[in-house]
């Protein structure tokens, strides 16, 4: 998912404290699709409760949200509203490649194989309608603002950083740089020790944070020609072109100028590369959000998470108890008396 | 060029009125002494410290900035008595410190200054209240606030200064008047404080027996005093926490 121009990008390890008192746009879909694919036991079933309806997302928007708010972390979190015509291939593919991984999934339960069956049920995972109202619900509840995007939601957080309202935007994809956010802060809700995939190593995962006039700058690039170089690659608009990877798409992209000079030279073409440029470049964004955060509704909660999806009361109220301390009290930072 | 001599009890509480807010830290050399300017990671409270010559038994440097790890420093003066003698030499080379302390050799590794945190901004602030006391009078106040609550307000009401801190079901206040204090600027005003970061800052100024607090409404304090009988001043300003609704 997303453009893969990670390799190329300066990224600085921070602690989480320091992202204290920071407003962070949470690329939403990006999010609980993170939490549906880890969220899961052994042999890769998600959470679920007693009539069957999956809450591995419920589960990490409570838990890991709350042990971010504490940090000082203050949350918005940014939902996909309609994606581009061109997203279709992208969008069909990923359905593809879930109902076959669904398929394998099924078959390596049946016989056992925990760790393959682990692997198929991540890639099997689906942000669905339901899902999202779900999270949507739990939201407002929690006291966490949300905003709808026209378009795509990651050009929306981009946006939001950029007129000021959010400090970062909150993703594991670098996509939102293409669309001209200025930072991004990757492994906000895996911070911590974590197991490698399909490996018993555990690491100790630290927020990383990029900036795209540093990365820029370092690369001696502009963003057109960042994104130049990310449909090069491949995005979520196009498959890219054959044989060029990231390194070598940088290296074109300087030589030549542009994609269109790469193109010329290369004789390849892509398909709708004026339009899918623009989009880049100026989305559809909206100014019709207002970022909130509210006391969470303690009994709204409980009766949500705990009576509708099986979820422990006593864990749930411990984790209240945590989110209602931090949302209330309010230590301001110094940056306030500039 | 840095090489100097310094009384390691003097070293001791240097290191410490950092060590309260950052692990690593700058320290900027000049030839007038050492200065360094300081920001915790979550922006709440920094510190901004100086040690002039004098402070030291003999003292020679030239511009130049240092990257310490703190804690590799206060690990290092463990050995030494309260009256030893710390000498300290610069290899530039080998970006290395070389410390003597009582017999013992050591030589610490630098940190690239530029992978610390940038010196801060520092904010100008008016503060309406000015309130000198000692330092003991100050941490007995933080201590019985913490107690019993996770936040402390501090206050001038009258001629008084008062600090107050409320729990669940506990409240303690503290009022001093102008006779028990060392000087009150009187003015109305009060700001809320966390004791996570009062407590660690009131360590090192519970040592001095003159320390000036600066107050305003819902504002940054300003916690001054001074070591090395007036040849270093420390100086601390604390966000506030805000009383929400």
């Amino acid at each position: 998912m997303g453009t893969d121009i990670g390799d190329l990008l300066l990224k600085h390890t921070v602690e989480i404290a320091e992202l204290s008192n920071k407003v962070v746009a949470i690329d939403a879909y990006n999010t609980l699709y993170q939490f549906l694919s880890i969220i899961r036991q052994r042999d890769g079933t998600p959470l679920k409760d007693s009539s069957g309806q999956v809450t591995s997302h419920l589960s990490g928007i409570l838990y890991r949200f709350t042990n971010l708010i504490e940090s000082g972390v203050k949350p918005v979190f940014v939902f996909d509203g309609k994606p581009p015509e061109f997203k279709s291939g992208t969008l069909e593919k990923r359905h593809e490649i879930r109902e076959a991984a669904s398929a394998k999934w099924e078959d390596a339960k049946a016989q056992g194989f925990e760790e393959e069956a682990y692997k198929y049920a991540q890639a099997s995972s689906k942000v669905t309608k339901d899902i999202i109202e779900d999270s949507t619900k739990l939201l407002e509840l929690m006291g966490i603002p949300y905003v709808k995007a026209p378009s795509e939601g990651e050009a929306q957080a981009a946006y939001m950083v950029r007129k000021g309202d959010a400090d970062l935007i909150g993703s594991q994809d670098y996509d939102s740089l293409l669309f001209g956010a200025p930072s991004v802060v990757r492994n906000l809700t895996i911070t911590g020790k974590r197991k490698l995939p399909r490996k018993n190593l555990y690491v100790d995962v630290k927020p990383e944070i990029i900036s795209l006039e540093e990365s820029l700058e370092g690369l001696g690039v502009t963003r057109s020609q960042l994104i130049d170089i990310a449909m090069c690659i491949g995005t979520d608009y196009n498959p890219g072109l054959e044989n060029i990877g990231p390194k070598r798409a940088l290296k074109f992209v300087k030589e030549h100028g542009s994609i269109e000079g790469v193109l010329s030279e290369t004789g390849k073409e892509i398909e709708e590369l004026d339009a899918k440029k623009e989009f880049f470049m100026n989305p559809p964004i909206t100014d019709d959000y207002e970022l909130k955060w509210k006391k969470p509704d303690r009994a709204g909660i409980i009766d949500f998470l705990c009576k509708e999806h099986d979820f422990s009361e006593d864990r749930v109220n411990k984790a209240l108890d945590r989110l209602e301390a931090s949302m209330g009290g309010g230590q301001s930072t110094l940056d306030q008396w500039f | 060029m840095f090489k100097a001599t310094i009384d390691a009890y003097l070293l001791k509480d240097s290191i410490e009125t950092l060590s309260v807010l950052v692990d690593e830290a700058r320290f900027r050399i000049s030839p007038e002494g050492i200065a360094v300017r300081a920001v915790d990671p979550a922006n709440v409270a920094m510190v901004s410290f100086d040690l002039a010559t004098d402070a030291f038994e003999d003292f020679s440097g030239d511009d130049c900035e240092l990257g310490l790890d703190l804690s590799r420093v206060t690990d290092i003066l463990a050995v030494a008595d309260r009256d030893d003698k710390v000498h300290m030499e610069l290899d530039e080379d080998a970006k290395k410190l070389m410390i003597q302390i009582g017999g013992f050799s050591y030589t610490l590794s630098l940190l690239d200054p530029s992978t610390i945190r940038a010196e801060p901004r520092i904010p100008q602030l008016e503060l309406p209240a000015e309130i000198v006391l000692n330092g003991k009078d100050l941490q007995k106040a933080v201590k019985a606030a913490e107690k019993i609550s996770d936040h402390m307000l501090l206050g001038v009401e009258g001629e008084n200064f008062f600090m107050e801190a409320e729990g669940d079901t506990d409240r303690v206040k503290l009022t001093m008047s102008r006779d028990q204090l060392i000087d009150i600027k009187a003015n109305d005003t009060r700001s809320l404080f966390s004791l996570d970061y009062l407590s660690d800052i009131i360590k090192p100024a519970s040592k001095s027996n003159e320390v000036t607090l600066h107050l305003g409404k819902d504002f940054p304090i300003k916690i001054n005093f001074s070591i090395a009988n007036g040849a270093g001043t420390i100086g601390y300003l604390l966000a506030p926490r805000i009383e929400s609704d």
